[in-house]
Order: C-alpha cells, then sequence, then structure tokens
C-alpha cells in the first residue's frame, strides 16, 4: 500500500473540514461536518496504524514526520477518545440547542477549532521533530484555550487566563529543555534541522552531553507535566476541566493530558542512554508521580462539583501513569496500559457528568442525586466509569494499576507500594462515598426521568465493554502493541 | 560585539523588576526582542544568510512592533496603568533580581555551550530571562504584566534558539516565532474581555475557583 499521503492526510483532513463547518447554514450542519473531519481522520489515522504494526514505521516528509509503534498507540487512544467525545458533542450541543442556549455562532467557534485541535493533538504524535511535536502542543493550548469559553461567564474567563498562562509557561519551559538538549548535540555532526530529529538524537544518545541532557529533561518534565497536569503544576486542570462543556472537559482529561506526557515518554530513552543507564530520569518521574497521587487523594475527599472531582481523579491518574514509567520494566507497559485505561473511563465519566448536569442544570453534588433514576442510561455510566475509575475488578484499571503494583513490590520499591496503596485506597473512599448517591439517591421532585437514544447508548457501551473485556482477558496482538510500544521509551530503538 | 546586546538585555530585565508604568514593561520588552534579533545577526555575522536574516526581521518587527501593539490595544479603556502594590515591593525585586543574576551566572557557566563560536553571556541571560518572567507573572499583579512576563521568558528563550541557529532549523524558529505570535494575539483577546467582564485588571482578584 501507498502511505506516503497517510501521514499528511490525517494531519491536514480535520483542519479543511473544521474550516468547512464555518460555512455551515445551521447548528447541525456545522456538527455534521465537524463529525466528518473527525471521521476522515480516524479513516487515515486507522490506515497508517495498521501499516505500523503490519511492516512498521510509516515516515514522511524527510524523516520529520513519524509513526511508530509508541505513536501509533497513542494515535490508537486518541481516535476512540476524540471519536466517542465529537459524538457525544453531537448530542450534548444538540440538547443545548434544543433549551435555547446555544447558537450557531457558538457552534462554528466550536467546531473550527475542535477539529484543528485533533489535528494538533496528531502533530504531536506524529512528529519526529521535537521542535514540531513541541509547536503541536503548544498549539493545542492555544486552540483549546477558547473550548473552555463556548458559554462566556466569569467563571470561565477565569478558568481559560489561568489555563492559558500556566501551560502556556510551561510548554515555554518544555522548549527550552528541548533546545538544551540541541545543544547538547552540537558536537555530533548534525546538519541544520537535522539535530531535532528524535531518530538521530536516539542514535547518537550516548555522545550527548550529559549535564545539559540532564538540566534539558528537568525543564522539559516540569514544562510538559505542567501540560500533563501533574502535581504541583496541576493549578490549571480543576478550574478548566470544571468549566470546560462536557465533551472538552472529556477531551482534555481523556487524551490532551496524554499528549503532554506522550512528549515526556518521548524524552526518557535519550536521556537514560546519555546519563549512562542509570534510570536517572526514572528516578525524576516517580517522584513526581508520588507527589501527584497524594495531592489528588487530599483533594478529593473535599470536592462538591462533580467535574472537580473528576478533575482530581485525573491528576491521581496521571501521577499513576509517571509512577509505572518511573519503575520502569513491567511498569512501562502498564503505564500504557494505564494510559487507555484512563482515557476510555475518564472520558465516560465526563460525558455521564455533562449529560447530568444538564438534566439537573447543575454540577454540584449535593444537588444532583438519584442518577439512575433520573438517566438510567448516564446514571449507569457514571457509576460504571466511577468504579472504574476507582480500579474496581474486573474493569481494566485494576488490572493495570495491579501490575504497576506487582512492578514496584518487583523492584522493592516500599516507599512507593506505600504512596500508591495509601493514595488509592483515600480516593477509592473519596470518589465511593460521593458515586452512591449520585446514582442510587432520591430523585428530586421536578427533575424528569430522560430516555436516552440508542447514539447515547452505543456512546456509554463502547467504552464500558472494552474496559470490561481488557479487564478480563488481554488480546496477544494488543499485548504485543504495548510491548513494542514499551521497548521504546526503554530504548530498544524499533 | 554580541554581548552589548546580552548585557542589555540583562539591564532590560532588570529594569522591568522595578518599573512600575504597565506601558514602560511593554516598551522594554519591545525593546528587549528587538535588541536580540540584532543579536542572532551580530553572533553569526561571519556566516550570515537569507535565513538567518529573514528571521531575525521576522523576529524584530514580531517583538519590536507586533506585539508591543497588541498588548497596548489591549489596554485601551482601562484606566488601571500602573502596578502600584505589588505582591513583592520594587526594592526587594530588584535584589532577588541581582541575586538570580549571580545564580544564573554560575549555572550558566556549569552548562556551556559545547563548542559553539558565540558570547558564553548566551546561557546566563537565557536563565535570567526565564527566572524574571517567571518573577514578573507570580510577583505581579495586574494581567498584562503576566504576558510581558510570558514574553520575556520567550525572549530569553529565543536567546539560546538563535545562538544554536542553524541547528535550531528555520522551520521550526518560524514555527517558534508564529505559535508565540498567537499566544500574544490570545491573551490580547483574553485582557480585553477580561478587563470588560471583571472591570479590574488584577490577577489576585481571580479568584472565584478554588479548591
Amino acid at each position: 500500500m501507498n502511505t506516503d499521503f497517510l501521514l499528511w492526510a490525517l494531519l491536514v483532513s480535520p483542519v479543511v473540514f473544521g474550516l468547512a463547518s464555518l460555512t455551515g447554514e445551521s447548528e447541525k450542519r456545522s456538527l455534521l461536518l465537524m463529525l466528518a473531519g473527525v471521521g476522515a481522520q480516524c479513516f487515515f489515522a486507522s490506515l497508517a496504524i495498521i501499516q505500523v504494526f503490519s511492516s512498521g514505521p510509516v515516515i514522511d516528509a524527510s524523516g520529520w514526520l513519524r509513526l511508530d509503534a509508541l505513536s501509533a498507540y497513542h494515535l490508537m487512544v486518541m481516535l476512540v477518545v476524540y471519536g466517542g467525545s465529537s459524538l457525544f458533542a453531537w448530542v450534548y450541543f444538540i440538547s443545548e440547542m434544543n433549551a435555547g442556549y446555544l447558537r450557531l455562532g457558538q457552534v462554528k467557534t466550536f467546531t473550527s477549532l475542535w477539529c484543528p485541535a485533533m489535528s494538533a493533538m496528531a502533530l504531536v504524535l506524529i512528529s519526529n521533530n521535537l521542535g514540531m511535536m513541541w509547536i503541536g502542543i503548544e498549539a493545542t493550548t492555544l486552540l483549546t484555550a477558547f473550548l473552555i469559553c463556548i458559554h462566556m461567564s466569569r467563571g470561565v474567563l477565569e478558568a481559560m487566563w489561568k489555563y492559558l498562562v500556566i501551560c502556556s509557561v510551561g510548554t515555554a519551559l518544555a522548549f527550552l529543555g528541548t533546545l538544551f538538549l540541541i545543544v547538547s548535540a552540537h558536537d555530533l555532526g548534525f546538519s541544520s534541522g537535522e539535530a531535532l530529529l528524535w531518530t538521530n538524537l536516539l542514535n547518537k544518545a550516548d555522545q550527548l552531553d550529559p549535564m545539559l541532557t540532564k538540566a534539558a529533561f528537568i525543564f522539559i518534565l516540569v514544562g510538559y507535566g505542567t501540560k500533563a497536569g501533574l502535581a504541583p503544576m496541576h493549578s490549571w486542570l480543576p478550574d478548566a476541566h470544571s468549566k470546560a462543556p462536557a465533551p472538552v472537559s472529556a477531551l482534555f482529561s481523556g487524551f490532551m493530558l496524554n499528549a503532554a506526557l506522550y512528549c515526556v515518554m518521548r524524552f526518557i530513552p535519550l536521556v537514560n542512554i546519555a546519563t549512562g543507564n542509570v534510570d536517572w530520569p526514572l528516578g525524576l518521574l516517580l517522584g513526581f508521580g508520588m507527589v501527584s497521587i497524594i495531592v489528588a487523594a487530599a483533594y478529593v475527599l473535599f470536592q462538591s462539583d462533580v467535574k472537580r472531582l473528576l478533575a482530581y481523579c485525573s491528576v491521581e491518574h496521571l501521577g499513576i501513569i509517571a509512577l509505572g514509567l518511573g519503575i520502569g520494566g513491567l511498569g512501562t507497559m502498564a503505564a500504557l496500559f494505564h494510559t487507555l485505561n484512563h482515557s476510555f473511563s475518564k472520558a465516560l465519566s465526563f460525558f455521564a457528568a455533562g449529560r447530568l448536569g444538564q438534566f439537573y442544570g447543575s454540577h454540584e453534588m449535593e444537588e444532583m442525586p438519584g442518577g439512575l433514576k433520573v438517566s438510567p442510561i448516564w446514571g449507569g455510566a457514571l457509576i460504571a466509569s466511577f468504579l472504574a475509575l476507582i480500579g474496581v475488578a474486573p474493569f481494566s484499571v485494576f488490572m493495570s494499576e495491579f501490575q504497576i503494583l506487582k512492578a514496584a513490590v518487583d523492584k522493592n520499591m516500599l516507599l512507593v507500594l506505600a504512596v500508591f496503596i495509601i493514595g488509592t485506597a483515600s480516593i477509592f473512599i473519596g470518589m465511593l462515598q460521593h458515586a452512591i448517591p449520585l446514582a442510587w439517591g432520591e430523585q428530586p421532585d421536578g427533575i424528569k426521568t430522560q430516555k436516552g437514544s440508542l447514539l447515547e447508548a452505543f456512546i456509554v457501551l463502547f467504552p464500558l465493554v472494552i474496559l470490561l473485556l481488557l479487564g478480563i482477558w488481554m488480546p496477544e496482538p494488543f499485548r504485543i502493541v504495548l510491548e513494542k510500544a514499551a521497548e521504546i521509551i526503554q530504548g530498544k530503538f524499533i | 560585539m554580541s554581548n552589548i546586546y546580552l548585557v542589555l538585555v540583562i539591564l532590560i530585565n532588570l529594569r522591568l523588576l522595578t518599573t512600575s508604568r504597565i506601558s514602560s514593561c511593554i516598551n522594554w520588552v519591545a525593546l528587549q526582542g528587538t535588541l536580540l534579533g540584532l543579536y542572532g545577526l551580530t553572533a553569526h555575522w561571519s556566516h550570515v544568510n537569507a535565513e538567518l536574516l529573514g528571521l531575525a526581521a521576522f523576529s524584530i518587527v514580531l517583538k519590536g512592533y507586533f506585539f508591543p501593539r497588541v498588548l497596548h490595544r489591549s489596554l485601551r479603556g482601562v484606566k488601571a496603568m500602573r502596578e502600584i502594590t505589588p505582591f513583592v515591593g520594587y526594592i526587594p525585586s530588584l535584589l532577588i533580581g541581582l541575586a538570580a543574576l549571580a545564580l544564573c551566572q554560575w549555572i550558566g557557566h556549569r552548562l556551556p555551550l559545547p563548542d559553539y563560536d558565540i558570547s558564553k553571556l548566551a546561557m546566563p541571560v537565557t536563565l535570567f530571562s526565564v527566572f524574571c518572567g517567571l518573577f514578573l507573572i507570580t510577583g505581579r499583579k495586574k494581567i498584562v504584566m503576566q504576558a510581558v512576563g510570558y514574553l520575556v521568558i520567550d525572549n530569553g528563550i529565543f536567546a539560546l534558539g538563535i545562538s544554536a541557529f542553524p541547528q535550531t532549523s528555520l522551520l521550526v524558529e518560524l514555527g517558534l516565532l508564529l505559535n508565540l505570535c498567537v499566544a500574544v494575539f490570545v491573551r490580547g483577546i483574553m485582557i480585553y474581555n477580561l478587563s470588560r467582564v471583571f472591570h479590574h485588571m488584577d490577577s489576585h482578584q481571580l479568584s472565584t475557583l478554588k479548591g
């Protein structure tokens, strides 16, 4: 199969449809054009992913674009989250339009930014050039900032400003780290632009200046970690997640955080090899992972807004992923598995919180009891996703967390083990105490029972079935994909 | 010769730490950006080419003209043009800045640029600018100062990026500048909207979202 056009096509197609959606004469037409853009990227990206796992990396633009096992795995997660969130956006915004809360201009703002944001995230994943990868991350910040304020209010503006200021500073620091790395490769004889290619740097990683490389990784981890919502740089995350429309919150937690952490993953093998394979970068990841779990555990217990609760839960899960990466070995593979599990379950939980919020007119948990009675579909989705997120078996989150625990036990990391168990146990209690009344409380007077559509049932069941299946049985091809992706982080170049 | 530009960048950073008038801060940061564009030319004067000329010119136009214009426009109709009671006073800011300068110089000499034919000041200037930018973002109350702080950080990063040119390719440098352009534009819109909705420009009053 001729794959020359695939990477370009998956980058360009959503932008084209995003711009086309501006010409839509009705809200529904704009939303349909957005769905077409997302669908087009899903099609081209699926072809590219198949190509990667059947015959190796797909390379284009003189090596500047490259899809390997690690990026293909993340792209796969992105497609599901983006596809699901786009379908949910249709349901969510149609409901708002019917209630008279949304105008054509707002829909066009959403669709014209939503699609290019998808391209920007794809650019992060398929860039072999570390500078382009950074541009992709910064572009996601700038594009998604306006997605937060589809409905303008004081709280929304405040959240957007914090998001913009904190994440932009974070990404600026990440770029400084990238520059340090390029500077450290000065003596290696790369021509203009070649020094930014990840593959080139990895091939000569043992010749990079160790001191500069260490400084680079500190800036990269703090910078991209800010965008990934790792504590203590997470302060933008609860505000932006709670104030954004539900499809945007789902995308933020479901994939944008992963995209930033993916950037960190790309630098781990470079820094590890440059510093003599003594797992120097892994120690830093362990530190940030543990702090994130502790901070999230403390805050989850005292939340009253369901979306803020879920946002802090994201801080915890990104911390768990960082912890898995920091443990290394089996932990790396488990961290990648956890990435998928968290993305699917968190996107679903934001869908449910957003939809129930529309029925109740509030996201305050005290004001939204009895979700199962109000909407069996979305109430069920909320309780199921909460159970998945707190790691209840047989959901696959349980399996990935168990594997990370096992990896910590195998490496005798007692402090990590203690923090992980205490942190996740606190969050288990904190979220369960909220989940029970949310699902089984008394239905408030004046709140009608809502019937769901077939599309809504599909949006709920698709991720749930995957989470259940992967919790019970991991198919061999999927295990191989995870192994290949983990090997790239571990510096075994594929 | 190129050292003069970098020393001026340091002095502007110190000036920004002690300036209360917001429009002056915008003008100083614009001058800083212009000086860095000129620094790029003089640092690589022996092998200057069309790419470098274009990059320096683009950077000077953006940082010296476009960015200050956007920020000045976003301030139109806003009364509070001075940072009267910053979180950290101006004398302590200057003292902290001088201490940070010494620290950045010390760190910069331990992170040498390998075999680059450029000023040894490039690394300390970058680190000091990043520090000053972060200090302005966290130590000042007016939201427009957060945009100024971001530009100072970016100027510092640009100092290192232009030093490493052409190893950092033209396309990436241009991408970086375009991203910055959008970032400043977005900030301009935000500052305008925030001042219109909140009727103030104090970041410490943006505190309805807590916990």
